[in-house]
């Protein structure tokens, strides 16, 4: 045997193929998209109906309505009342979800594989015969309504809010989610009734199944639950207008037992169907997107400022935001604020080494297989490739697009995308002690309330 | 049957591997058999700070080097620390399981050479703000740790939660870093567990090439925890910056794998699994006094437990939110667990197994688990049985032989007076 000198990485032996699994999609003839992948590493079916309308839809006076809409569907459903739906599901081995995002709502299923053809049909309840019972809509509020109240006092809450608020203003993507006390108290039954009916439409829906069953059955059952589902009228979906950009600013809101200060650097970003979305990729897993990225190497790892510092362009249908997060000490938070803004500068000159694109890049190319190891992640994987009309050949052409990625391309999305000087710096923290700090970095400060209000 | 391969090196390492061609990955798992239990008093937080120094390069890897090796070539990594154990893990492309076991045989026997007080003073800087960001800054969250307080002496060292105390953070100095490391982290403290894609005969010559010539500790420090009984409930109520007033409460059980535990385990999901579990139905369905329930056991080595939460409405006082747990539990204790309940209790256990068995990650950690605490990576496949073989009146059992006043320890979160 020779000897080990351990001052040197061993190389790797030959990479072994990976073929994500094959993607069998129909389209039935009420327009009601299927996909479906089979994954037989554990006895589980995952099963997503994916509705294509979310909170987007929303108004500021109904916001909220969309995630209402889907909490209520567990609250019974076809012959069973919201406590024997629960129960039903229990019995079969399965877990029930339901939720709304910006742009899609979700029905989620996991079940034992044994199960699944009961799941499927508790599954075509759940979407096709809610109950909407009007106790039912009185208890989803309240929960939601004392949600609303305790965020009141998480901080990393009420910056994601102000800093969604501040660039999209009234309209879509500016709410938020949840809705706020004065919207849900105002959301009827019958608005309820109305949303379900315009969205949950089977023209407006794909349907995936991921997991231990075989294609052509998951086919038939899905046709048999849902192909008899009548079609009707697509709806519009509204356009998201973002505010201008302005020059960069602080807005600061006050929480005076913080002990931390919860930093949202930004602004408006661009949709997921970008045709820089590989580039775009590569420079903020570069920037801020991974653990060994410049913002969290230089917040964390050089200065102790943070537990973990990051930076996202979150891709919707329409343009999301881009945005560094950070959660760091009081007495540091100018500090922090100014090396977030010194990186953002820093990567639109075209200082890039090769070394650390390389890596990045040999990083996200080679970790995709572990992120699809199980039926959820290969379901969750369909649902983007519906989600945002990614075409079938995607997954395997993922590498590709990645290694085409050069330094320049980094340097030029950096500059088209990312403007330092343009941004929203919302900070929730304890203002008292962060104050006269800020106020040296030269940015004009606002104080707001935690609701948004400017404070005099 | 998963196919499993045991055994140890010459130094005492444990290695278990399983060999798993359905994917071209490999999980590498290492569990040291050290936990926050194991910290002195005075250095609470030790064990997880020193966590975040393995990371910080060990003498044939540089300072942040190890988080490049593995991101570089497409692996995820991270390391955790509870009150027995402490674990590092990759998940590699399948053809780099040598450079995984490289790293982390490198600090497992090369570590302190590399160690500086600067980057002991930047890692315990990093923690603090950990505590910041997850206890000190969120509501309700130092109620694990005012728990803790409660339900067990100083002398008893879960007395204090992993993440330890900012004063005794900022006391860690070097020395005892090192004291940590000799004493602790050894291959005959230690299960390395190996899944997914690999050839068992290069993976057994690739181990004993990275660990085979690293050497065992000498004896093990004396260690005995001996926990007093209560006697009596201890109680306290804790007003902070909260909107809605929330009771916790923890329940001393056996420890985690005897039967009354997985009996434990399988009750909380009849007390607060969905929406049809005894506590949800009661409180937040048909009472409408609380807002959400939760109810869950911990994994934990020397002794068990069983935690209990609920938030009340505005409006509502407290103690009906307490009231009405107390009759839930009153009628199971009188044998009102149907044969449904215990069904669903059960396909809950087993779907949730699946899933932890799915991936090779998680599936590492369970063999680090059963290594670990139970001296056996087989129980791996028997793990359900316990859990098949339970009855409606075993699950009653466990809430009139523990779930009583004088076995647990409550606080109750309140809102600061405006």
């Amino acid at each position: 045997m020779t000897v080990l000198d351990r001052n040197i990485a061993p190389q790797p032996g030959p990479p072994r193929p990976y073929h994500f699994p094959h993607i069998e999609r129909r389209t039935l003839a009420n327009g009601l998209r299927v996909l479906i992948a089979e994954n037989h590493n554990a006895p589980l079916v995952s099963l997503r109906v994916l509705v294509h309308a979310g909170a987007d839809h929303d108004t500021k006076e109904l916001a909220g309505l969309a995630s209402l809409t889907s909490d209520l569907l567990d609250e019974g459903a076809g012959e069973r009342d919201a406590i024997q739906l629960a129960e039903e599901i229990g019995l079969i081995g399965a877990a029930l979800g339901t939720g709304a995002d910006w742009d899609a709502s979700y029905i989620s299923l996991d079940v034992l594989s044994r199960n699944v053809e009961a799941a499927i049909a508790i599954c075509a309840d759940v979407a096709r015969r809610p109950l909407f019972p009007a106790d039912g809509l009185e208890r989803a509020r309240t929960e939601r309504l004392m949600e609303l109240i305790q965020q009141r006092d998480e901080a990393a809450a009420i910056a994601a809010k102000r800093f969604s608020h501040l660039i999209y203003g009234e309209g879509a993507y500016g709410n938020t989610i949840g809705g706020n006390p004065e919207s849900v108290a105002r959301i009827a039954g019958e608005d309820v009734v109305a949303y379900y009916r315009d969205h949950y439409r089977p023209n407006n829906i794909s349907i995936v199944v991921g997991g231990d069953i075989d294609t052509s059955r998951a086919l038939a059952l899905i046709e048999a639950a849902f192909g008899d589902w009548q079609p009707s009228d697509e709806r519009e979906r509204p356009v998201v207008a973002p505010l201008t950009q302005e020059p960069s600013r602080i807005y600061l809101i006050d929480r005076p037992t913080a002990v931390q200060s919860e930093i949202r650097i930004g602004h408006i970003g661009v949709p997921r169907a970008t045709e820089d979305y590989f580039p775009l990729s590569v420079m903020n897993a570069l920037l801020g997107g991974v653990f060994n990225s410049r913002i969290n190497m230089n917040l964390r790892e050089v200065h102790g400022y943070t537990y973990g510092a990051r930076s996202t362009f979150v891709f919707r249908r329409q343009p999301g935001p881009f945005v560094v997060s950070a959660p760091v000490r009081n007495e540091v938070t100018r500090e922090s604020v100014m090396e977030v803004l010194a990186e953002l500068r820093r990567i639109r000159t075209g200082d890039v080494e090769e070394r650390e694109l390389d890596d990045v890049k040999n990083y996200l190319m080679g970790v995709f297989p572990a992120t699809v190891q199980s039926s959820s992640d290969v379901a969750g994987r369909l649902l983007d490739m519906e989600l945002y009309g990614l075409p079938v050949e995607y997954f395997d052409r993922y590498r590709e697009s990645i290694a085409a990625v050069g330094k320049e391309a980094v340097e030029r999305v950096a500059k088209k995308y990312i403007d330092p000087e343009r941004v929203i710096i919302v900070i929730v923290g304890n203002a008292s002690q962060i104050r006269e700090p800020l106020g040296t970095l030269g940015l004009p400060i606002h104080e707001l309330d935690i609701e948004g209000k400017p404070i005099a | 049957m998963l196919n499993l391969l045991d055994y140890r090196l010459d130094n005492g390492l444990r290695v278990v591997l399983n060999e798993d061609h359905s994917a071209p990955l490999v999980a590498i798992n290492i569990w040291y058999h050290v936990g926050s239990k194991n910290e002195p008093l005075g250095r609470t937080g030790f064990a997880h700070l020193f966590e975040h120094m393995l990371f910080s390069g060990s003498e044939h890897v540089g300072n942040n080097e190890h988080f490049r090796h593995v991101q570089s070539v497409g692996g995820v990594l991270n390391g955790t620390t509870f009150f027995d154990r402490t674990n590092y893990y990759e998940t590699m492309p399948s053809n780099y399981l040598a450079l995984a076991l490289w790293l982390e045989s490198d600090r497992m026997g090369f570590f302190l050479p590399a160690l500086t007080q600067e980057k002991l003073d930047i890692q315990r800087e990093v923690v603090k703000e950990e505590r910041r960001q997850r206890y000190d800054n969120v509501p309700y969250g130092t109620a694990f740790e005012r728990l803790l307080h409660l339900a067990y002496d100083p002398d008893y060292s879960y007395h204090w939660p992993t993440i330890g105390s900012m004063e005794d953070l900022g006391n860690a100095s070097l020395d005892d870093i090192r004291d940590f490391f000799r004493t602790w982290y050894r291959p005959d403290n230690a299960t390395l567990t190996i899944v997914g894609d690999f050839n068992p005969d290069e993976a057994k010559q690739l181990v004993a090439q990275y660990f085979g010539d690293i050497a065992a500790g000498g004896s093990f420090p004396p260690f005995t925890l001996q926990r007093k009984p209560l006697g009596g409930e201890r109680r306290e109520t804790f007003a902070s910056t909260i909107q809605l007033p929330r009771v916790y409460r923890l329940y001393h059980l056996p420890k985690m794998g005897t039967p009354e535990w997985i009996h434990a385990d399988l009750l909380t999901t009849v007390l607060g699994g969905d929406k049809a579990s005894r506590l949800e139905k009661a409180l937040v369905f048909d009472k409408q006094i609380a807002t959400d329930v939760a109810a869950y056991v911990l994994p934990t080595e020397a002794t068990g437990m069983l935690m209990l939460q609920a938030t009340a409405q505005e409006g509502v006082d407290i103690a009906d939110v307490e009231a009405t747990i107390d009759e839930e539990l009153a009628r199971i204790a009188s044998g009102s667990i149907t044969a449904d309940e215990l069904t669903r209790a059960m396909n809950r256990a087993e779907m949730e197994y699946a899933h932890q068995l799915e991936n090779y990650d998680t599936r590492a950690d369970l063999l680090g688990m059963m290594s670990t605490y139970f001296n056996d990576p087989s129980l791996i496949d028997r793990w359900l049985d316990a859990y098949r073989a339970a009855t409606a009146d075993d699950l009653a059992n466990v809430v009139r032989k523990f779930l009583v006043p004088e076995n647990r320890v409550t606080s109750l979160f309140v809102p600061e007076a405006a």
